[in-house]
């Protein structure tokens, strides 16, 4: 698309001097049409830069419209010749109206944002009422003068080739500021405001640099619009030309470059040819301009950009690897590159971490762990500043680093990655690197190849090209750590890089983490699996309920009694369910039959079938990309199934929505702490009996809250502010809550503290021993299937093999092919 | 007295801002949109229920909730319409989309209906009672009784029943609720028919004091904006309350300093409130952990 | 990003152009008509003004063709709606001179868009005739020539007439003003505060209102604390009628006397029984029996079902006064024996006498006065349930 920029603008700019030319045969009407789409285009740009590019809304443009307008009828009308200082000043002050406005907006978002910015045009609208005295009032103002040319004043015609040319200019001056650094920027901050601080970017001033231009460019508009109508008043610039302009970028479509010309050309010369239709008219405009919203949802220009696809880029070729060491250019320092001295934070009431003090060399892998809820996150997010510290310090490369912010720390080099990859999703992949790179020192034209090469260096197999939106898991955390990597930190943090990759994944990733320490980074790991973190640490924090228990080399904390009581646990005997074994002959509770289903193109499941009698527990297990939840959302209605049918209880339910099976007791918990983040611990728990259409008494939660006591502990908080590991045991106890007749538990040990994660499998072969019927669908495959009497496996959305629990378990030579090995190696290593 | 007259007016017109507020209110926490035709849905309850009464000679027990549901209809179709479809893809443009549907169904009453303003009677705007020298009509207590009771009613609904909750869960995780038994489509749908019927509900009761015409929704409907928003939309007894507050503002803005600074003082304090308090008076940060 | 301009793109420039350029316009006859422009509100609020100059318009046009045109050439109506926005009013003026090529327009309800007409008007030599907006500066514009005329009511002299009504008749020593929140109510403002001074009257206040305020109390408060006895009222229908209401609320048994704005809506209906008492300024009223208004008054029947008597006339002073204002267009066309707007305006100064439907036109414009209507054209009216009456 680069390549094809240069004849483009040159196409672009012959077409407007073509238009420009041919405005003097238009008539006076005719010209003022041409001059009003071309105005529109212009705000529309200004709204492209402030809506496309930085993700925020603008329903008050008119105000900015109003002040430029102002400005050049009420300076012409004494000095006609100070037209063009006047535009500037204009400009200049509207943009200066945009970025006073933009310091309140930038907080705002959504409606908030629409209704201070709808405040604002009418504060300025009947600012210039009451101000008669400067502006004459309601009265408006006559505006005598033309614009001002080498020969003379302006016609109608030739201003409207003036207009032609002016949004030519600013069409271009777009279509190079999208692509510029600025520009890549303000998409970051549209994509994700977190990891754009991630990477250093001063998110506030980018969102108050996006108005002032959008401002501007309203101004410009606005100066040019009083000599176009030769007539000003409150009355010129209402809110509803706001709701037009935004329109007909919407229209037009924000994601490409031309999108306000299409959108300005539509709203001018739509009411334009419905004249005739007299009062008519706005009836059908409204009517139109839904039809097109329906039909065209990327706008016109995303409609024309689906009709000639098909000229994507080539697939790169593999880019050369990169010398880590030489990039970062760190020299091995043993010194703390980042040190934490009693940081306490409280969460709610709750003291999330309590007088936290470590340090991380530079140099080596530093991993953090404990149970779930023990801090580590939080301790992540006061280290970066994402969270300011209650009490305590930061220093970093030696300086006090406490009091800065987010973006201030990650241009002092330190960067992180996020628990669930934050990439800007708007953005290729390789443009997520390129945005955080160009913080760095100057790397010119190199820029584009050593982003392909640091995304090359952290794994990334995939097209460069590709939207970071429609990424798998595992290429997010690829494209996010290539991203850190950019920013050639001194300290980097990781949130769970490990979690859900396979053995085989995870080998490349441990060497990585070295290579980056070797190369004289300070890095600090938070991590539950623990063989990983052994592997790749140089030292261990141990974190239990905010406080530091432990630290030390990794054999010293191997040890450690401490850590073992309150982390690892003892291992409790784990079949009693299983070995319990039912009478044959039972009913069958689900049985699916050719199971079919996907997203869209290629099936993930492809012909699957299971039944599962009642009281019995199936475990379903397969490597990372298997198909095992979509299996399971086809199951549950959640997405239907392309072919295949589902029996429940002995009923066909192929094709029954979620809500409806759900009530029928039909129960799946989601993977992925699928909680009610603003409800309470309790409400979330209480709506888990919504499908009963009863209201679980005390008792019931009682009982809950007694299997589960650290949410008893928080049941008043809102949910959204529980760690990531409560928030699972939440969503799987609201499953509960529903008393299901079949429960579905997908991944139920995801992100859980091996600790916890053993209690939670002992609660369910409890529930199993008292005759729930399950599927469990765990990458921890020994826990799964410890539990389950019998076992399918997915390999590529088909099942490769079904049996007994029994026999899976101890196939360890299947284990290994198609389990990730998790299956293979005990999931505490016995030696601890 | 003067001051009094103008806050008795000002609290029933600030709790006409509040009603149509509860609609946005109610949109928002089911499923973060809001419908910008709100004013003109408003419109609609006043020229049905005009219609109803003054064209076929309904009596008002019958019209009134015949406007409703009229209100209540429209709602569902417009969220079918104008906003599911947008929400399915992910994508902001519901709310042009309602902005234009606004504009079609301003349009189409204003042939329908006529383009005169017409005057609703009203039993309850003959008679005024005089309280601290000021003249009340007994219908600025009903608006005001009405706006305070059904925010009260929302409260204790969102509050402590089953169903009230499901509407909030909907939207904070829409996968989660459905898993749950919720269907979330048609608690959307229910939710913009209530919005929508409150909306009928506030333009029927003002439309006495302010006439019926098809534009009468306009302003109205961004003030109750502004309220929502002040209110910090995710509260329904702060909202109410913001629609009081503004209404008030409104009126001593206009007896102390004149009508021509009303508008760019109240929309003022409304750029000020939210400098200082970016979720609105009552409202408070959504949990956004990193 | 792309930033590609594709054939299509072309295709779809080319056709909206086509569309502008080529909108259908009505067959030629043989001979081709004169077209006459119309930029009035026929949305919105004030919609029910632009049908009502519609309606008198059109019968005179009616009159005039049946008689055989002008100059040999039937006459045709050019209607743009400018939603009461001087900005749509302004396009809506560049339209109909440079693509309809009409020989001159006339104007609507609204004064800025007027004010904002004039220099238009001046500019492109095309007359342009107010048939309702009464702000004085419109026909009183400072260009020389002048191509504003106006056949209605003049702010400067409705105050006039106002105030010494309210002194004369409501016997008021101390009137407060009730003025819409627009040019108009500035106009009227001004005027009003001229007028008094003129006088040696004490004004006791002047407020302003929103047309969309739902509670006029806290400025009518403020009038009786500051000591009015009387009020001048200027605005719209709709608004005017809350002004009534709000004074019915307030127990405040006040005289009213009113500028014309209530006679563009219902406003017996919207203001209630106490709309009665308000007296107002009219140019016309269809119960003032003559036998050319008995004539109008049948054509208008016939044209328009709608209309079943002289109460069905909505917003009669729009119907009269462009009724006439046609008439006189007509006339001075015939004059100038041509169709370019120079010899027209000339024709305009220098009318003969014309018997018109609101008095004998002798003559309508002169050089320096471009408003055909002067004070004494002025009737004082009140509504009588649905009906315009005169008051005595």
């Amino acid at each position: 698309m680069r390549r094809t920029i240069g004849p483009c603008v040159a196409g672009g700019l012959g077409l407007a001097a073509v238009l420009a030319l041919a405005a003097a045969w238009l008539d006076d009407y005719q010209a003022l049409v041409l001059g009003e789409v071309g105005l529109i285009a212009i705000i529309g740009v200004g709204l492209n830069v402030l809506i496309g590019l930085s993700g925020q809304m603008s329903i008050g443009q008119v105000a900015f419209q109003a002040i430029g307008a102002y400005t050049v009828a009420l300076i012409t009308a004494v000095a006609p010749q100070l037209f063009w200082p006047a535009l500037a000043l204009g400009v200049l002050l509207a943009a200066l109206g945009g970025f006073l406005l933009a310091l309140p907006a930038v907080r705002l978002k959504g409606p908030y944002l629409a209704m201070i910015t709808i405040a604002a045009a009418f504060v300025v609208e009947h600012a210039i009422i009451a101000w008669k005295g400067l502006t004459g009032g309601a009265n408006g103002i006559a505006q005598g003068s033309g614009v001002p040319l080498p020969w003379g004043d302006a016609s109608a015609q030739a201003l409207a080739g003036l207009i032609v040319l002016v949004a030519a200019a600013v069409f271009l001056a777009y279509a190079v500021f999208a692509r510029s650094r600025l520009g890549l920027a303000l998409a970051a901050v549209r994509d994700s405001e977190t990891a754009a601080a991630a990477i250093g970017l001063d998110t506030v001033a980018l969102k108050c640099l996006a108005f002032a231009i959008a401002a501007g460019l309203a101004g410009l508009a606005g100066g040019f619009f009083a000599p176009l109508t030769g007539f000003i008043s409150p009355e010129s610039f209402p809110l509803s030309a706001s709701i037009l302009d935004v329109l007909a970028v919407m229209m037009g479509g924000t994601e490409a470059v031309l999108g306000p010309l299409y959108g300005a050309v539509v709203v001018v010369l739509l009411p334009e040819m419905l004249a005739g239709l007299a009062e008519y008219r706005l009836l059908f405009v409204g009517g139109l301009l839904l039809i097109a919203l329906l039909i065209a949802p990327a706008g016109i220009a995303g409609a024309l950009a689906r009709w000639r696809r098909g000229r994507g880029e080539a697939p790169a070729s593999p880019p050369a690897s990169l010398d880590l060491a030489a990039f970062l250019a760190l020299e091995p320092r043993r010194e703390a590159a980042l040190a934490a001295v009693g940081l306490t934070h409280t969460f709610g009431g709750l003291r999330a971490v309590a007088d936290f003090s470590a340090t991380f060399p530079a140099g080596a892998v530093t991993a953090l762990i404990g149970p779930n809820g023990a801090g580590k996150s939080t301790v992540l997010n006061l280290l970066s500043g994402f969270y300011r510290a209650d009490a305590g310090g930061i220093f970093l490369d030696g300086r006090a680093a406490g009091r800065l912010g987010a973006w201030q720390r990650a241009r002092r080099g330190l960067a992180r990655g996020f628990q669930t990859a934050l990439l800007f999703d708007g953005l290729s992949a390789r443009d997520n690197v390129l945005v955080a790179l160009r913080r760095g020192r100057a790397v010119g034209g190199m820029a584009r190849d050593i982003a392909g090469r640091l995304l090359a260096v952290a794994g990334f197999e995939g097209d460069p090209g590709a939207l970071a939106g429609s990424l798998g898991p595992r290429a997010r955390r690829q494209v996010e750590i290539a991203r850190a990597l950019a920013l050639r930190p001194h300290v980097l943090l990781l949130d769970e890089p490990a979690a859900g990759l396979t053995t085989a994944e995870r080998g490349p990733l441990a060497r990585l983490i070295r290579e980056i320490a070797a190369a004289g980074v300070a890095v600090v790991l938070v991590e539950h699996d623990l063989a990983f973190v052994m592997e790749v640490s140089d030292q261990i924090v141990v974190l239990d309920r905010g406080q530091v228990i432990a630290a030390g080399p990794p054999e010293a904390i191997k040890a450690d009694a401490v850590v073992q009581a309150a982390y690892l646990g003892t291992r409790a005997a784990m079949r009693p369910a299983a070995a319990a074994k039912r009478a044959p002959g039972r009913a069958v509770m689900l049985n699916a039959t050719g199971i079919t289903a996907g997203y869209g193109g290629a099936p993930v499941v492809e012909d699957v079938s299971f039944a599962v009698a009642a009281g019995e527990t199936l475990a379903i297990l397969g490597a990372n990309g298997a198909g095992k939840s979509t299996l399971l959302a086809a199951i549950v209605g959640l997405i239907t199934p392309r072919a295949g049918s589902v029996e429940f209880d002995g009923g066909d339910v192929t094709g029954f929505s979620a809500a409806n099976l759900a009530a029928r007791g039909l129960v799946l918990v989601p993977e992925g702490r699928q909680v009610f983040p603003e409800l309470t611990v309790r409400d979330n728990l209480r709506l888990g009996a919504f499908a009963r259409r009863t209201w679980p008494d005390r008792s019931e939660l009682d009982a809950v809250f007694d299997r589960f006591p650290r949410l008893a502990e928080r049941s008043r908080q809102r949910a959204g502010l529980l760690s990531g590991g409560e928030q699972q045991m939440l969503a799987i106890a609201r499953g509960l809550l529903a008393r299901p007749r079949v429960l579905l538990l997908d991944e139920p040990s995801l992100g859980l503290a091996p600790q916890i994660a053993e209690r939670l499998f002992a609660d369910l072969a409890t529930l199993a021993a008292e005759g729930l019927t399950m599927v469990v669908v765990d990458q921890m495959a020994t826990l799964a299937l410890g539990i389950a009497e019998r076992a399918i496996v997915l390999e590529n959305g088909r099942v490769t093999h079904s049996g007994s629990a029994a026999d899976l378990a101890a196939d360890t030579g299947l284990a290994a092919a198609y389990l990730g090995g998790t299956g293979a190696r005990p999931l505490v290593s016995p030696a601890l | 007295m003067l001051l009094a007259a103008a806050l008795v007016s000002g609290l029933a017109i600030g709790a006409m801002y509040g009603l149509l507020a509860l609609g946005y209110h109610v949109t928002w926490v089911v499923s973060r949109s809001v419908n910008f035709a709100q004013g003109s849905v408003m419109m609609l309850g006043a020229v049905i229920a005009f219609s109803l009464m003054l064209g076929w000679g309904w009596p008002w027990p019958l019209a009134l909730p015949a406007a409703l549901a009229g209100c209540a209809g429209f709602g569902v179709v417009l969220e079918r319409v104008a906003v599911r479809p947008f929400r399915a893809r992910g994508s902001e443009s519901w709310l042009m989309a309602t902005v234009a549907a606004g504009m079609l169904v301003e349009n189409a009453a204003l042939f329908v209906f006529g383009k005169e303003p017409r005057g609703m009677p009203s039993a309850l705007a003959r008679h005024p009672l005089m309280l601290f020298g000021a003249g009340i009509l007994p219908l600025h207590l009903v608006i005001l009784l009405t706006g305070l009771g059904l925010a009260g009613a929302f409260l204790v609904a969102t509050r402590a029943t089953p169903y009230g909750k499901a509407l909030l869960a909907v939207v904070q995780n829409p996968r989660a609720a459905q898993l749950m038994g919720i269907d979330a489509t048609r608690m959307t749908v229910f939710a913009y028919a209530l919005s929508s019927a409150l909306a009928g509900l506030a333009g029927i009761l003002i439309a006495p004091l302010i006439n019926v015409s098809a534009d009468m929704g306009f302003v109205f409907g961004i003030k109750g904006f502004a309220a929502a928003i002040l209110g910090g939309l995710e509260t329904p007894s702060g909202v109410v309350l913001a629609g009081l507050l503004l209404g008030l503002a409104e009126a001593s803005i206009t007896a102390l300093i004149g009508s021509g600074a009303t508008v760019m003082a109240s929309f003022g304090l409304v750029i000020l409130t939210l400098y200082f308090r970016p979720h609105g008076l009552f409202g408070r940060a959504e949990i956004r952990k990193v | 990003m792309t930033f590609g301009i594709s054939p299509r793109f072309f295709a779809i420039a080319a056709g909206f152009g086509l569309a502008l350029g080529l909108s259908p316009h009505p067959a030629r006859a043989d001979p081709p008509p004169i077209p006459i422009g119309l930029v009035a509100a026929l949305s919105g609020q004030s919609a029910v003004s632009g049908d009502a100059i519609t309606r008198g318009l059109a019968v005179a046009i009616d009159e005039i063709n049946a008689a055989g045109g002008v100059l040999g050439r039937p006459l045709e109506l050019i209607r743009r709606d400018d939603e009461s926005n001087p900005g749509k009013g302004i396009a809506a003026a560049r339209e109909l001179i440079s693509r309809d090529h009409v020989v001159a327009f006339f104007g609507g309800i609204d004064t800025p868009v007027s004010i904002a007409l004039v220099p238009i008007a001046n500019k492109e030599k095309t007359p342009f005739i107010g048939v309702w907006a009464a702000g004085t500066g419109i026909t009183r514009n400072g260009a020389s020539p002048n191509y504003v005329f106006r056949v209605s009511a003049v702010d400067a002299l409705v105050d006039q007439r106002l105030l010494r009504y309210a002194v004369t008749v409501a016997r008021a020593k101390h009137p407060g003003l009730m003025l819409i929140d627009n040019p108009w109510g500035e106009s009227n403002h001004a005027g009003l505060m001229a007028a008094a001074k003129a006088t040696g009257i004490t004004l006791a206040g002047a407020e302003s209102f929103e047309t969309g305020d739902a509670d006029m109390t806290a400025q009518l408060a403020r009038l009786k604390q500051a000591g009015a006895d009387c009020l001048i009222l200027v605005g719209n229908a709709a608004p005017a009628a809350e002004v009534i209401r709000s004074l019915d609320r307030m127990g405040w048994d006040v005289p009213v006397i009113s500028h014309w704005g209530i006679s563009g809506g219902r406003f017996p209906e919207l203001a209630g029984p106490s709309a009665a008492k308000v007296a107002f300024v009219q140019t016309y009223s269809f119960f003032k029996t003559s036998a050319k208004g008995e004539a109008v008054l049948t054509e208008l029947e016939k044209k328009y079902p709608a209309i079943k008597g002289p109460a069905d006339v909505v917003a009669p002073v729009g119907t009269a006064n462009a009724y006439d204002a046609m008439h006189l267009l007509a006339l001075a066309l015939a004059k100038a024996g041509s169709t370019e707007g120079p010899a027209l305006q000339a024709a305009l100064e220098a009318l003969p006498p014309y018997d018109g439907l609101i008095k004998r036109y002798d003559p309508a414009f002169t050089a320096t006065n471009h408003d055909a209507l002067g004070p004494d054209d002025y009737l004082m009216v009140h509504f009588a349930d649905n009906r315009i009456v005169p008051v005595d």
